[in-house]
């Protein structure tokens, strides 16, 4: 493993996780910390299903529960990276760096994204997208660099 | 990659206490007076030498604050080391890292982890006596250090200690996650041993 976009979360945790999500849905009341264990279990699945419905909780916690703006953000990041969709996860990491503009944590995210897209030779489509232009503008020269040196 | 293997270690304690300080300091030297607290966990590699052994170090951070303690649990399966972290300015934090420890202790699945006390922060005014983190470390049979993530004081050391001490337990890891040939396995050497090593120890530096 070389970076948190590779870590996988266990069947049990997810199974055991869901089990207390369900158990709150039909008692009509999922307490927010409930509905972040199971989201945060899901955006770590290998399955891409689970990955979007954890985004899905996860945006409606972000509209809800104001506080914990910082952990939706960045889990949103995470799983939006780990479908592949990167000009989202790159939003949502501009996003919590308006916030916190220092995160390492979060700089370090946005390396691993873009590293990823860069590997995957998504970078001109981020470009052409214009998710995050000054970004965008610093990975390019570093392509157009590497490419120099050949 | 010629290293013979990676080992996963734990960094856990309660949130402030310079968790995150001390892995930045140990990864690249820097520190940032004012991190901002860990969200859930994170993750950084290092690759160091150790009796002339290249190994990889896998090394989790895991977030102190009450919210996410359900769910950083599930991190500390496989761990072949943990670095329990205190702040020498706050009484409090040592006193909490009994619960730590018996976290570590109901979720831990190797059962001779090699386990470390680290008491941070000594450039700053003492309200914990050296004395009392030693003999806390030696209570639960852990090995001790004190160290400030801010000079950088005592955190190399911390982690030679800590990895020394997980390559000399037998049985406690495996060589892979290699490409070179060199394979070496500390298995046979110790099988009987297995079942003393970590708690039977405890050492001071
Ligand atoms: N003076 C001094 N301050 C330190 C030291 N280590 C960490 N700090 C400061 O203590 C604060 C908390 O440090 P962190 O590394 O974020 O603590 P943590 O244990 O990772 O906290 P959580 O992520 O919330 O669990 C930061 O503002 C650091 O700058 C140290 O050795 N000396
Ligand atoms: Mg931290």
């Amino acid at each position: 493993m070389d970076d948190v976009l590779d870590e996988v979360v266990s069947s049990e945790d997810l199974q055991k996780f869901e089990k207390i999500f369900h158990e709150q849905l039909h008692q009509g009341e999922v307490t927010h910390k409930a509905q972040f264990e199971y989201a945060w279990c899901l955006v770590r699945s290998k399955y891409p299903t689970d990955i979007r419905k954890g985004i899905l909780l996860l945006k409606e916690l972000f509209n809800s529960h104001p506080d914990g703006k910082r952990d939706y953000l960045f889990y949103l990041a995470i799983g939006n990276a780990r479908i592949k969709e990167y000009n989202k996860a790159l939003h949502y990491v501009k996003k919590f760096l308006e916030i916190e503009p220092a995160n390492q944590q979060v700089l370090a995210l946005e390396r691993q994204i873009n590293k990823r897209m860069e590997k995957e030779g998504l970078i001109g489509m981020a470009m052409a997208g214009g998710a995050v232009l000054a970004l965008g503008g610093l990975v390019g020269l570093g392509v157009a660099l590497a490419k120099a040196k050949k | 990659m010629d290293y013979v293997t990676t080992l996963k270690i734990l960094v856990i304690g309660e949130s402030g206490v310079g968790k995150s300080s001390i892995i930045l300091a140990f990864t690249t030297g820097d520190y940032n007076a004012s991190f901002p607290a860990t969200i859930g966990v994170d993750y950084k590699c290092k690759v160091m030498e150790v009796n002339g052994l290249k190994v990889k170090l896998g090394i989790w951070d895991t977030a102190g604050q009450e919210r996410y303690r359900t769910l950083t649990s599930s991190f500390y399966r496989d761990a072949h080391g943990a670095i329990l972290v205190y702040d020498i300015s706050e009484p409090k934090s040592l006193e909490k890292l009994q619960e730590w420890v018996e976290e570590l202790q109901v979720y831990s699945t190797k059962k001779n982890i090699v386990c470390l006390v680290v008491g941070n922060k000594i450039d700053k005014p003492r309200a914990v006596q050296r004395e009392q983190g030693q003999a806390f470390a030696q209570k639960h049979r852990m090995l001790f250090i004190e160290s400030s993530a801010k000079t950088q004081e005592g955190i190399t050391l911390a982690f030679e200690e800590l990895v020394q001490k997980i390559i000399e337990t037998p049985g406690l890891w495996e060589s892979g996650g290699s490409s070179s040939n060199i394979r070496i396995s500390n298995e046979a050497s110790g099988r009987q041993k297995e079942e003393s090593t970590c708690y039977d120890y405890s050492c001071t530096i």
